[in-house]
C-alpha cells in the first residue's frame, strides 16, 4: 500500500516538474510582451547595451568553404569544390542551404544552422539530423551478421 | 507491486538510454582529437606526388569519424596502416598550387601513395 502511494507521489512530483518546465519556458515570451510599451516609452531598444553604444550583430557568410590546415602543406585544398577552384569564367556554384551540404551526410549526428537575416537582427534556427535510414540498416545488419557466409 | 514497479522503472531507464543514439566515435574526451590536430598542424596533409587528373594532389574527403588508411605496396611488409590525421577546417590558408614539386605517378605504380590522391576528413 506504502509502495501504491510513493508510485502515485512520483507521478504527480514528474508531472509538476514538466508542467514547470513549459511555464518556464512561456515566460520570457510573456516578459517581452509585457516589455513593448516600456521600451516604447523610453526610445531605446531591447538589444541595446548602453545609451549611446550600438550593439553590433553577426552577420556570418551564408556559404564559407574549408580549407586544409596545417603549416607543413606545400600545396592546400578547398573542399568546395574538390579539389581546386573552377576557372573564374565558369562562375561558382554555392550551396545556399546549409542543411543540405554533402559533408554532413558523411556520419550520423545532429546538427542546429543558424541563419542570421534583417542584418542580423533577427534569426532563423534550423535542427537537423543526419542517420542511417532505419529500415534499410535493420535489413543490412541482419545480412551482415545472421545471413552472411563468413568469407 | 514493487517488482512491477522495477520493471517499469528499468524499461523506461532502458528505453531512454536506447533512444539517445548518439555517433560519438569513442573518444568522449577529444583526445584522439586533439592529437589528430596537434599532429596535423606541422606535417603536410599530402604526400610526394601529384594527381595526374589535376596536377596537384587530390584531397580525397572522408568521414570526419575516419581515422586509419590503408597503404598497399609490393611486399607483405609494406602493407601499412596509418592514422589520419587531417581534417578541414575554417581557418583560410593562401591555396597555393605547387606543381613543379611534386612527382608524377610513375609509370609502373609500386605503392598507393603514388597515385596521388590523400584522404583528408572532412569537417566535424
Amino acid at each position: 500500500m506504502k509502495i501504491r502511494t510513493l508510485s502515485y507521489a512520483l507521478v504527480a512530483l514528474a508531472m509538476c516538474a514538466t508542467l514547470a518546465a513549459t511555464a518556464s519556458a512561456d515566460e520570457p515570451a510573456k516578459k517581452v510582451q509585457e516589455n513593448v510599451p516600456a521600451v516604447a516609452v523610453a526610445e531605446a531598444y531591447v538589444g541595446d547595451v548602453a545609451p549611446g553604444i550600438q550593439r553590433g550583430y553577426g552577420q556570418p557568410d551564408l556559404f564559407y568553404n574549408f580549407y586544409t590546415q596545417g603549416a607543413a602543406n606545400r600545396a592546400n585544398a578547398q573542399m568546395y569544390l574538390s579539389p581546386m577552384p573552377i576557372p573564374p569564367n565558369v562562375g561558382h556554384t554555392f550551396y545556399t542551404y546549409q542543411p543540405f551540404y554533402p559533408h554532413h551526410m558523411l556520419y550520423p549526428h545532429q546538427n542546429r544552422f543558424h541563419r542570421h537575416y534583417d542584418c542580423g537582427r533577427g534569426m532563423n534556427r534550423t535542427r537537423a539530423s543526419y542517420y542511417y535510414p532505419p529500415v534499410r540498416q535493420t535489413a543490412s545488419n541482419v545480412y551482415w551478421n545472421f545471413l552472411r557466409i563468413p568469407r | 507491486m514493487i517488482h512491477r514497479i522495477i520493471l517499469a522503472v528499468g524499461l523506461v531507464t532502458a528505453s531512454i538510454a536506447a533512444s539517445q543514439t548518439s555517433a560519438t566515435a569513442g573518444d568522449p574526451y577529444g583526445m584522439a582529437q586533439v592529437w589528430s590536430y596537434n599532429f596535423s598542424m606541422n606535417r603536410p596533409w599530402h604526400g610526394n606526388y601529384y594527381n595526374q587528373m589535376y596536377g596537384q594532389p587530390l584531397a580525397l574527403i572522408v568521414p570526419p569519424t575516419a581515422h586509419m588508411r590503408q597503404t598497399y605496396s609490393w611486399g607483405v611488409s609494406q602493407n601499412l596502416m596509418y592514422p589520419i590525421h587531417h581534417q578541414f577546417g575554417r581557418s583560410a590558408n593562401s591555396p597555393g598550387a605547387a606543381r613543379g614539386r611534386f612527382h608524377g605517378t610513375p609509370k609502373w605504380p609500386s605503392h598507393t601513395d603514388q597515385f596521388g590522391t590523400y584522404y583528408v576528413r572532412g569537417p566535424w
